[in-house]
């Protein structure tokens, strides 16, 4: 037997609760901002309102198409984190007002929240929306980099010979500003907004708020694996090893099994059974009345086949 | 109990949104009993001549007599001699040293020292002249008074209703003197006082630490986009000399 101390596994629980509070951190950290004069603000409401918005759309979505609800407290606070988690990640990367957060809110709408995830996925976010948000996250940066400095346009473009002239009253005409704003846009403080210090609140605020995201995310999904487990496990154990063989784990969420009250996860696991049991007993019937066994062919893909029909363990070992 | 927390920090993310941004305002005015000066600024801008003898009244007894005589001479002294050429005679070097003398007084004291400084700028010559063996001196000597006063008065005055205005212009214009003194070569610019009123103006604006001084969120929140300028690379000193040519358009430091 091995010596070595083997390191404790946390529980499904445990990434619950864990990542709802790096969720949490990082919400306080993106609702918070810093002006020139080292005072601490908020953010503001309306930002977070069309966050929370947003993220209530996606949600609903998501449990319209699904069907599915928590059936515990953990599963309830796993629900809530997520959603709250969804909401300082949308009012993180929203520009706070004007024209650019209407603009920013349709595309969140056509890629967050209108995404369908695939149905093998519990995730609520998927890579690719994640790599948007973090798109948005860097437009919103740069546009506040640009106000901290003064500059009340997404760039400005200098325009050629005339700028090269050293005259002050060409100054008007020297250059064209792109996508403008105002301070009340951007949410500023009265003394402005430093740059330094709210770039990185922001920063760790998005991080923490994506990783917890994700682990309670994932979390949820392995905390309803153990809920069904659990159930199966109430069958005598040659039964339920059985039943765990011919439904996998890996397809449990898939199969819809959760979210399901108990009553109804019984019944469900049971129709799956029966269902496969009598497709494996189709099959069997299959290849003991038929001939497709007794005429071996000289054809290699025909040999394959009748290999892994006859031997299915030889023939993976072979692949 | 993990849950418990993270629901309060939930909460509490919600809640720290709706902490509403400091703000920045000048020290107001208060009530004080008996009489008081209104307006300082009068005192610094080209007007000053109407109400400068207001300020005989607020200097000490013991000064009173040579400050008005001095007053008198400097607000009436014409043909517009070179700064440096008017100190180094008698009634500069008079005029240097009560200028030290009420910087060390009470606030109104501080306040005639620095109309004394203004008017000096407005009446002499010390704008580069193209002919002139050290061009940039008469600037820099300029800008090390306001830099005496700036340093005695800088973050007290930021927080006295009545030098508050005076001090933000006093800070405006001796970044553009220092800026005149930058650029008096004919070709190319001088690096020394660009340095020396970088360093001095981070000191008394605190603008590059986390925590501004008074005076630094004074002209921060009154002069933003030259505070802006005044933190990048690229000519820093010229938003604070824009802004001060703006206020103080008749002091060129040049001779008619």
């Amino acid at each position: 037997m091995s010596t070595e101390p083997r390191t404790n596994e946390h529980s499904a629980s445990t990434g619950i609760l864990a990542g709802g509070l790096l969720a949490a951190i990082g919400g306080v950290l993106l609702g918070v901002q810093i002006d020139q004069n080292g005072s601490w603000s908020g953010t503001g409401w309306a930002s977070f309102s069309i966050g929370a918005l947003l993220a209530l759309g996606a949600t609903i979505v998501r449990t319209r198409a699904e069907g599915r609800l928590p059936r515990n407290t953990l599963g309830i606070f796993a629900v809530v984190a997520s959603f709250l988690a969804l909401a300082f990640l949308l009012s993180g990367v929203l520009a706070p007002g004007g024209s650019w957060m209407f603009f920013e809110m349709f595309v969140i709408v056509a890629v967050v929240v209108l995404k369908r995830q695939p149905s093998s996925e519990a995730r609520w976010v998927g890579y690719g929306a994640l790599g948007l948000l973090v798109a948005m996250l860097c437009f919103r940066l740069w546009i506040t980099y640009q106000g901290s400095e003064n500059r009340w346009a997404v760039t400005t473009i200098p325009i050629p010979i005339v700028s090269w002239i050293p005259f002050s009253f060409l100054d008007p005409i020297k250059s064209i500003s792109l996508g403008s704003f105002t301070p009340h846009e951007l949410g500023f403080p009265p003394a402005g907004l430093s740059f330094g210090p709210t770039l990185t609140l922001w920063s760790f605020g998005f991080a923490l708020c994506v990783a917890g995201l994700l682990i309670v995310q994932i979390s949820a999904r392995e905390h309803e694996n153990d809920r069904i487990h659990a159930l199966i496990q109430t069958l005598p154990p040659p039964l339920a090893v059985f039943v765990e063989r011919i439904v996998p784990e890996e397809e449990w969420y898939a199969l819809g099994l959760h979210g399901l009250p108990e009553r109804r996860l019984a019944r469900h696991i049971e129709s799956v059974v029966a269902d496969r049991m009598a497709r494996q007993k189709g099959l069997r019937a299959a290849i003991d009345a038929g001939r497709m066994l007794s005429s071996p062919s000289t054809d290699g893909f025909t040999n394959g086949i009748h290999r892994a029909i006859v031997d299915p363990e030889s023939g993976s070992a072979n692949s | 109990m993990t849950i418990v927390v993270a629901s309060l920090l939930f909460a509490g993310a919600i809640a720290v949104r709706g902490i509403p941004p400091a703000k920045s305002v000048a020290p107001q005015d208060v009530k004080e009993e008996g009489p008081r000066i209104l307006e300082p600024m009068q005192f610094l801008a080209k007007g000053a001549i109407l109400r400068a003898g207001e300020l005989d009244a607020w200097v000490a007894k013991d000064r009173r007599e040579r400050f008005k005589a001095l007053r008198t001479q400097l607000f009436t002294l014409r043909d517009c001699p070179n700064l440096l050429d008017w100190l180094g005679k008698l009634d500069g070097q008079r005029l240097e040293r009560m200028i030290t003398e009420l910087r060390g007084g009470r606030r109104e004291e501080a306040l005639a020292s620095l109309t004394l400084i203004f008017q000096l700028a407005r009446a002499t010559e010390w704008k580069p002249a193209v002919m002139s063996s050290a061009r940039q001196a008469p600037a820099v000597r300029l800008g090390g008074l306001l830099e005496d006063w700036l340093r005695t008065w800088g973050d007290k005055g930021a927080r006295d209703p009545l030098l508050s205005e005076p001090t933000v212009a006093a800070t405006l214009f001796y970044a553009h003197v220092m800026r005149i003194a930058q650029q008096s070569p004919i070709l190319g610019q001088l690096d020394e006082p660009l340095q020396r009123a970088r360093t001095f103006l981070n000191e008394e604006l605190a603008a590059g630490q986390s925590k501004r001084s008074a005076l630094g969120e004074i002209v921060q929140s009154s002069h933003s986009a030259a505070m802006s300028r005044f933190l990048g690379t690229d000519d820093p000193l010229q938003g604070f000399s824009a802004d001060a040519v703006t206020l103080f358009p008749d002091i060129t430091g040049a001779c008619p």
